[in-house]
């Protein structure tokens, strides 16, 4: 458990920035996109997506604001064009690695 | 709010190991409420006690000093190099409008004892023939070079230290700004009570340099020029005491997590 977690931090920014490009939301709605998209293999630790959602601001990949829609004050976090361009660097980043790593592990069994 | 809710337990907690991490701990505090309080809403909605759902969704966030340590990855040398900014414009704006005050507070020492007592030259001083003409010019009601000398001086004294209101007040209005934007998590990325603790110690060291000056211009018995040191160290000292008020402040909200509620986010304030 503890190792997947530790490869799930590493490409947590690439996983939220790819929910966030669904539709603004806020922690607790990413926190469960995540979890019915991954079928429950992403389990981490609820807290830790918002350090993961505000360096993402930080960078300028996302932005925030207060809402209040429901009655609850809830920072809703929207990806914008910068994110949008990140994301699909990193994805098209990703497929190429996944393909690489698929295509040993294929090589191998 | 009470202290046997776990989520009220853990927010507190979290804000403890958030200080001094991020530059907005109150903002992550307020968001980690709004994601307990939803995911102990889910709970008790699929019938678990309420009590027992908050102790869930608490352990389900993660571990308080888990979370805050990652937020210290957040926060970046920028983040404190803009408090460190802010800090400056603070103790700026608060240190030229005490140079201003020290200039009232020089100008209303002339009027009670004299130009003399403000800026008077020491008793060895000696003026050249053109350069009394020209004291004798700028103060032609006085009644020798020395005392006409000392006008001179004195309204300079007054002068050039009132005129700092205008840059102090321009700062003061930059640092209003500030914190109007950032409210009170301002200087978070410094450490708590970075400006008093600063403030209190510059103008402390400020006002008994000046006071040192002062009493020894007082020492010569002509108290020539004793004015303008005195002026500033009074004005200096009073600022060292209200930032040392304001560490106290701090001091105690250190020792009493209770004084932060009323300022703290939805959760907190309850």
């Amino acid at each position: 458990m503890l190792r997947k977690r530790e490869q799930l931090k590493g490409h947590l920014d690439l996983l939220l920035l790819s929910v966030l490009a669904q539709r603004p939301a806020h922690g607790y709605e990413v926190i469960g996109m995540l979890r019915d998209r991954s079928d429950g293999e992403f389990d981490l630790p609820e807290g830790t997506v918002y350090p993961a959602l505000h360096r993402l601001e930080e960078l300028g990949l996302v932005d925030s604001r207060w809402s209040d829609d429901s009655g609850r004050r809830r920072r809703v976090y929207a990806i914008n064009g910068a994110g949008i361009a990140a994301l699909a660097e990193r994805r098209a980043e990703w497929t190429g690695f996944a393909t690489g790593v698929n295509a040993v592990l294929g090589w191998t069994s | 709010m009470t202290d046997h809710d776990p989520i009220d337990r853990y927010l507190h907690r979290l804000l403890a190991e958030l200080r001094g991490r991020t530059g907005e701990p109150r903002r992550v505090v307020e968001e980690a409420e709004g994601h307990l309080r939803d995911a102990q809403a889910e709970l008790v909605a699929g019938g678990v006690e309420p009590g027992e759902a908050a102790e869930r969704a608490v352990r389900a966030f993660g571990d308080a000093r888990l979370i805050a340590r990652q937020f210290t990855d957040v926060r970046s040398a920028t983040v404190v190099v803009k408090d460190l900014v802010g800090a400056a414009i603070v103790l700026s704006a608060v240190g030229l409008c005490a140079i201003a005050l020290s200039g009232l507070l020089a100008l209303g020492a002339g009027r009670a004892w004299g130009t003399t007592f403000v800026a008077g030259d020491a008793a060895d001083v000696t003026y050249t023939t053109t350069r009394c003409a020209d004291f004798a010019e700028y103060a032609p009601g006085a009644t020798s070079c020395e005392a006409a000398a000392a006008a001179h001086h004195a309204d300079e004294v007054v002068v050039y230290r009132t005129a700092m209101v205008v840059p102090g007040l321009a700062l003061a209005v930059l640092a209003w700004r500030r914190r109007r934007r950032l409210g009170p998590d301002g200087f978070a990325a410094l450490p708590e009570g970075f400006v008093p603790i600063v403030g209190a110690t510059v103008f402390g060291l400020a006002g008994a340099g000046l006071g040192v000056l002062g009493l020894g211009a007082l020492s010569t018995g002509a108290s020539h020029g004793a004015g303008q040191w005195l002026s500033g160290a009074v004005v200096s000292l009073a600022v060292a005491a209200a930032f040392g008020w304001q560490v106290l402040d701090v001091l105690r909200l250190r020792v009493s997590w209770g004084a932060l509620r009323p300022s703290g986010p939805a959760g907190l304030g309850r």
